[in-house]
């Protein structure tokens, strides 16, 4: 872990993106520099932020330009640079939780090498005690949302990007475990990058907002 | 052969002679009453007269106005088919049981029944063998061990086994014993020195010039092959058949065999010098071997196959490269390509000839004739289907569950291990039992690279071909089918069942 690379706090935690990729509908084309370390992109559904997630993760191949996060360079496609997903070290929450179907929630919460104690404390914050022996397929949507939470705050990860991931939580429920995330953030140093069309979901988490709109990232003035 | 008419020489070819006004398909006779349609001979002939025959029969075209259409292949697979209907107006047989066979069913005329002309069975070695043997006494050499004889229904191979015995030697030289389907069958593997002799009709051994001929069985001591005609009993055309057994006894054609290298034909038929009743007819194979073969082979070829099928349709289904689509059409070539053809084609890359072949034989590994060789032909024509399941998974499995693996920090090689592969499997087991349904079934290439013999490479489908031509065999026939089918039929359960499995397996993710 190298939260001392990501300079937290109002220097910014030293992620810089300059990306583009060309997807069929529209060109992501983006500059950014977020300065808290809770940010929320906020934009209509189509307009690219799975997108850009995917690229700081390090799943888009198309991506083109620079992504550093503190003093490691992610991506320069000029140098012929671009770290593997597996050495960024993202926790990445994709919206459809994508839970591995033939690992029970147990196996899928520890996956990236928790123990089971670990993995106990973590099912218990997220409610999900009674459940680590189920299947995915036998959780509801918003079960299921909340172990690829769990799986990913489970991994150590550096940067957490979450792409709507409170999508199929109810209101009471939404808040809990957004306190729990922001929690975990502010314990860990772990900057969050979330994405959503929801502003209430932003609210929760973000204390800086950015709006996609075809392809291109803004500052939102009514930042929280 | 020296005649150009005979140029073009696969077995199994049915052709007319050149000035033929009128096509007439086997089985698809006019339904007219005979006066009104052409007169045309329908003639069933031994394979081995398919060079000759067809210049006689322009010489009797000739001389009357009557147009011969032939089918032509091993004896002992004609005369069932007269028997179950084929329109054929005279039989050609290469030797003297089959045609009593038939006529004893009633599928020939007896009284029509003569010599057409002889032949002579010799020893041909491949081209520049050294120390090729100079009578028949050195047969039982040791150096020779492998000697090729055709079938043992086959006429040309009744004849060796029975020259044989009466030299003495069959005990010592039956284990060396690989069998052809054909005399052409064996003639090709002493071609491709995949054996180091055999015993094959003179008329064959003239016509190819990558054997040498050894030395010939001359004597009283030996059989002389003798073709018999005869005029079918269902024939509409009885006269011209006549006739035409008729000319082909007279002298221009009596010339015309000459010249290809056939005998005369003799007095007649003499019963001693072949084997003439049914009880000189090989012992009756035994099902249960074919179909543990086969077991064997299917399962050896779906385990040699896993590692390059998963390997390639995992490539198939995820990476785009350079020939892509290429090694796509070779991979698949063999669910198109006739199972003959590849079984050909592996011949010559893995036979004795060959480099890779010879390497192969050199540490062991000889493929041609082998169980070995059997599982290779299973596989690779069972090798498309094998692959295709297993793409069509991979194309299925989510490859963002592969992305989410590689965002917690897991490489790409242990999550193939962890995710991919896991998920892939029950599709993957799939893909092996569809594999394993064709191994089952495999004919075609089996017979070409591995031949056909008992214990170690006749499997259910060439054991059932090969009763098929056996005039005793219908019990044994039916185990065999039974089997067959009931096998087929579990394997394509299994991969319904397992297809389910991946599908439901796959909706996992979706929601309930």
């Amino acid at each position: 872990m190298d939260a001392e690379g990501s300079t937290m706090g109002a220097g910014g935690w030293g992620l810089h993106v300059q990306v583009r990729v060309p997807l069929d509908a529209i060109d992501l084309d983006v500059d950014w520099r977020p300065e808290s370390d809770h940010v929320a992109i906020l934009g209509p559904s189509g307009s690219g932020k799975s997108t850009l997630l995917r690229a700081l993760a390090g799943l888009e191949p198309s991506a083109e330009g620079r992504v550093s996060f503190g003093d490691e360079v992610w991506l320069d496609s000029d140098a012929g640079v671009n770290m593997p997903a597996w050495e960024r070290r993202v926790g990445w929450v994709p919206q459809d939780a994508l839970l591995f179907p033939h690992l029970s929630l147990r196996e899928n919460l520890a996956y990236a090498g928790a123990g089971p104690s670990e993995v106990e404390s973590m099912a218990e914050s997220l409610f999900l005690s009674g459940l680590l022996d189920r299947r995915p397929r036998f959780l509801s949507g918003g079960e299921r949302q909340r172990v690829a939470l769990g799986r990913a705050l489970l991994s150590a990860p550096r940067v957490l990007l979450l792409d709507e991931p409170f999508s199929a939580l109810d209101r009471p429920l939404r808040s809990e475990i957004a306190a729990m995330v922001r929690t975990f953030a502010r314990d860990s140093g772990t900057p969050i990058v979330l994405v959503s069309h929801d502003e209430h979901d932003a609210e929760l988490l973000a204390d800086e907002r950015w709006v996609l709109v075809a392809g291109s990232l803004s500052a939102d003035g009514a930042s929280a | 052969m020296a005649h150009p008419a005979s140029a073009e020489g696969m077995p199994r070819t049915s052709r007319d002679v050149p000035a033929a006004p009128a096509e007439l398909g086997r089985g698809q006779r006019p339904a007219q009453p005979p006066e009104q349609s052409p007169e045309v001979l329908v003639v069933l002939a031994a394979s081995s007269l398919q060079d000759v025959l067809p210049v006689v029969a322009r010489a009797w075209y000739a001389a009357s106005g009557v147009p011969v259409r032939f089918s032509f292949d091993a004896t002992s697979r004609l005369a069932p088919q007269i028997l179950r209907g084929a329109p054929a107006d005279v039989f050609i047989s290469a030797d003297e049981v089959w045609m009593r066979w038939l006529e004893e069913r009633g599928g020939v005329d007896g009284a029509s029944i003569r010599p057409v002309t002889t032949n002579q069975l010799v020893f041909v070695v491949p081209r520049g063998a050294s120390d090729p043997p100079g009578d028949p006494r050195s047969i039982a050499r040791s150096d020779l061990a492998r000697i090729a004889l055709a079938g043992e229904n086959v006429p040309a191979g009744r004849y060796a086994r029975a020259a044989l015995e009466s030299l003495g030697s069959w005990i010592t030289v039956e284990p060396r014993v690989v069998r052809g389907g054909s005399v052409r069958g064996a003639l090709e593997w002493v071609a491709r020195a995949e054996a180091d002799g055999g015993i094959v009709y003179r008329t064959d051994a003239l016509a190819e010039d990558r054997v040498t001929l050894a030395f010939a069985f001359e004597g009283e001591d030996y059989p002389t092959p003798t073709y018999l005609g005869a005029v079918t009993t269902r024939t509409e055309h009885r006269e011209a058949a006549e006739a035409f057994l008729d000319f082909m006894s007279g002298a221009e054609a009596v010339a015309l065999f000459a010249a290809s290298g056939f005998g005369p034909a003799g007095e007649g038929v003499t019963t001693a010098q072949a084997p003439s009743s049914e009880s000189d007819m090989p012992p009756p194979l035994d099902p249960w071997s074919a179909v543990r073969l086969s077991l064997i082979v299917a399962f050896s070829a779906v385990l040699l196959g896993l590692v390059p099928a998963v390997a390639l349709g995992w490539l198939l289904a995820r990476r785009d490269f350079l020939g892509k689509s290429f090694v796509s059409m070779i991979v698949m070539a063999p669910l198109v390509v006739p199972p003959v053809v590849t079984g050909f084609l592996l011949l010559s890359v893995l036979g004795r000839e060959s480099a890779l072949g010879g390497l192969l034989a050199a540490v062991g590994l000889p493929i041609p004739f082998t169980l070995l060789g059997a599982t290779l032909a299973a596989l690779v024509v069972g090798f498309p289907l094998y692959v295709m399941a297993i793409r069509a998974v991979f194309d299925t499995v989510d490859r963002r569950f592969e992305e989410v693996s590689w965002t917690l920090g897991v490489p790409k090689a242990p999550t193939f291990r962890r995710i991919s592969l896991p998920l892939a499997l029950p599709g993957i087991a799939a893909g092996a039992v569809l594999a394993f349904a064709r191994a089952l079934g495999e004919f075609g290439a089996t017979v070409v690279l591995a031949g056909n013999m008992e214990g170690d490479t006749r499997t259910i489908a060439l054991a059932v071909y090969s009763l098929l031509e056996s005039p005793s065999g219908q019990g044994a026939t039916w185990t065999l089918v039974i089997a067959s089918v009931m096998l087929s039929l579990v394997a394509l359960l299994g991969f319904e069942r397992l297809s389910r499995w991946q599908r439901r397996r796959m909706e996992d993710h979706h929601g309930r």
